[in-house]
């Protein structure tokens, strides 16, 4: 790199903050029940509205084969 | 505050990853259950059916002849329901059904691939050259339900479709050769 380029490095607002270790922790601790809980209600949505079609749709129209 | 050791951190892991394996399990198990179940009691299968026929000679005589395409009761009172759909059209083009009673569509195609569904009914199909495609079903309430085309076929393709009539067991009367045409309304 050319020295007269510009480097984001140079930018104090681009560079990562220091990261505290413990608070770091505490934050992780609850990250994956968040992920869970946001997975499991977005695949139990799609689950009830597969029900809702499957039956109240699909089946009383009856027979086919 | 006190740090997981990195071994308890893959344990929880592991752990959150084989319960949520086991939720997708019981989900993929309830969803194949109620397939096999709905199979099982009520009839309702997809159309499999490998017939073959030969679409260059299909309408010069057998089963897709002219004088055979429309709805026919068989002796054993079933009702048998035999299309050609061809570019533009279906031929006939109103096909007379009764209702509750168990209904065998028949479709053959001397050119391309169609496709048919029958409005507010599960009757969804493709129709193949070279191959008889069969559906049985049963219709529940009386009335016309659209027929379309639903594999595009050509720059006519929107126009192509067919009215079902499903008629009451008053007006589905078959004449002597056992044939049913649609009520002119």
């Amino acid at each position: 790199m050319h020295s007269d380029q510009p480097s984001a490095a140079d930018d104090p607002a681009e560079v990562a903050d220091d990261i505290d270790k413990a608070a770091l922790a505490r934050v992780m601790r609850t990250v994956p029940l968040g992920a869970a809980v946001l997975a499991g209600s977005m695949v139990a949505l799609l689950v009830i509205g597969y029900l809702l079609i499957y039956l109240l749709i699909f089946i009383p129209r009856g027979t086919v084969g | 505050m006190t740090e997981l050791h990195p071994e308890m951190h893959e344990r929880r892991i592991l752990g959150t990853e084989l319960l949520w394996a086991f939720g997708v399990g019981v989900l993929i198990a309830l969803t194949l259950g109620m397939i096999v179940f709905t199979a099982l009691t009520m009839g309702i299968n997809p159309p499999s059916n490998v017939e073959r026929i030969d679409p260059k000679t299909l309408h010069l005589s057998g089963e897709f002849a002219e004088h055979n395409l429309g709805t026919t009761v068989g002796p054993d009172g079933s009702t048998t329901v035999r299309i050609i759909a061809t570019q533009f059209m279906f031929v006939p083009r109103c096909i007379a059904v009764p209702r509750g009673r168990l209904v065998t569509l028949r479709l053959a195609t001397p050119d391309v691939i169609h496709g048919i569904l029958i409005t507010g009914t599960n009757v969804n199909t493709m129709v193949v050259p070279g191959y008889v495609a069969q559906v049985h079903t049963e219709f529940t309430r009386d009335g016309d339900l659209l027929m379309p085309c639903h594999e595009y076929c050509g720059t006519g393709h929107s126009e192509m479709w067919a009215t079902v009539q499903v008629m009451t067991n008053d007006q589905f009367k078959p004449g002597a050769d056992g044939r049913v045409s649609c009520a002119q309304r």
